[in-house]
């Protein structure tokens, strides 16, 4: 367990699939993230049963209030243990938990575990340019917007741009302490 | 064939294999390459060259650039491409060092962007170059490439972090050059 401010993080159990059904198949929340195709609830149970353990190269964990509400989900995938580095990303599901600061808490834990536990020096992601939402949210907690990528992404019946963040080690450092309950 | 005005891309052969074997294992080409960090042996190349699937919209591919008469020089491909954003990845290296900075790179770089717009049906293509490649940024901005972001400290190489700047082409920009009548 990771423990934030607002949320502990857990490893996802096979449990968990009927929230990640739904939230999967919904608009509201996949419309902000790569998620594009219906699910089947076979389809994600086989996921969760499936998926190999967390390490360096890819971990998903579930973020959980604390009296244990799981609202959603974050991850950190393609860690490249030679540069060091991994993109973060997270999908709060549970509607009713957006914009009280869960996501930014649980970012600023998975980014702590990941600096100072699994010895990364850079974390990046990539956002839709219409998330405004998200992108606030992202420099709240210390991702430097690094640019702007050109019709990147097609969904709602055109190109939109993807706006391209990273957050280094030294940065995460200086914002948040180098020791580890700061 | 794809022709270019000084190349032309076609297929890889296994008879390719002992050439690339040589460049991928030059540290002056493998410094350029970000993918490419660790040896290999001729046979696993042979195996790759064996095993690569077919050249398709979801494989993308790789192409091998000849000079117009027939000298194998280098490698281009698509990689990651995405069917419903209709972008595709390019990766280009010239392996033999006394074919850089000739525009060579340049010209199969625009033939495969022409290739990808006019025949494929993509809409974007990108690429990434580490920083210190300034020789490879010139040459993709000739090409129409514009710097889109700067990666920062996202690769290690000869020691230290370096960044990593994404370019890329959209299908609006070349036709529009080509129109022109650009070339690289």
């Amino acid at each position: 367990m990771l423990e934030g401010k607002l949320v502990n993080l857990r490893a996802l159990e096979p449990g968990d699939v009927d929230r990640e059904f739904q939230w999967v198949n919904d608009r509201d929340v996949t419309r902000y993230l790569t998620i594009r195709y219906p699910m089947a609830k076979g389809e994600e149970e086989r996921w969760l049963n499936d998926r190999p353990a967390n390490d360096f190269r890819n971990t998903v964990l579930a973020i959980e209030t604390k009296d244990g509400v799981h609202i959603g989900n974050i991850g950190l995938e393609d860690g490249q243990p030679e540069n060091r580095k991994a993109s973060l990303g997270i999908m709060i599901g549970d509607k009713t938990y957006w914009s009280n600061g869960y996501g930014s808490d649980a970012i600023v834990t998975l980014l702590r575990f990941a600096f100072h536990e699994m010895n990364m020096n850079r974390v990046w992601l990539h956002v839709h340019d219409f998330n405004e939402h998200a992108q606030t949210c992202y420099k709240k907690v210390g991702f430097v917007e690094e640019g702007k990528l050109r019709q990147n992404a097609y969904q709602e019946g055109r190109y939109f741009d993807t706006i391209a963040m990273g957050i280094l080690r030294s940065e995460f450092d200086e914002l948040y302490g180098g020791d580890a309950d700061a | 064939m794809l022709e270019g005005q000084l190349v032309r891309l076609r297929r890889p052969e296994l008879t390719d294999a002992e050439r690339c074997y040589r460049w991928f294992n030059d540290q002056d080409v493998v410094g350029n390459l970000i993918a490419q960090r660790y040896l290999i042996s001729l046979a696993e190349e042979e195996r790759f060259l064996r095993g690569m699937p077919e050249m398709s919209y979801s494989n993308g591919g790789i192409l091998a650039i000849e000079t117009k008469d027939g000298r194998h020089i280098g490698m281009t491909s698509f990689y990651d491409v995405r069917m419903e954003d209709s972008q595709a990845g390019l990766a280009i290296t010239i392996g033999e060092k006394e074919w850089w900075s000739k525009g060579y790179g340049g010209d199969a770089v625009l033939t495969l962007v022409g290739f990808g717009f006019h025949q494929m049906n993509l809409n974007r293509v990108w690429l990434t170059t580490v920083e210190y490649n300034k020789r490879a940024i010139a040459c993709y901005k000739r090409c129409g490439f514009r710097e889109e972001a700067c990666l920062r400290q996202d690769v290690f190489r000869h020691g230290r972090y370096w960044d990593f700047v994404q370019m890329a082409i959209l299908r609006q920009e070349f036709d529009e050059q080509q129109e022109g009548g650009h070339r690289a």
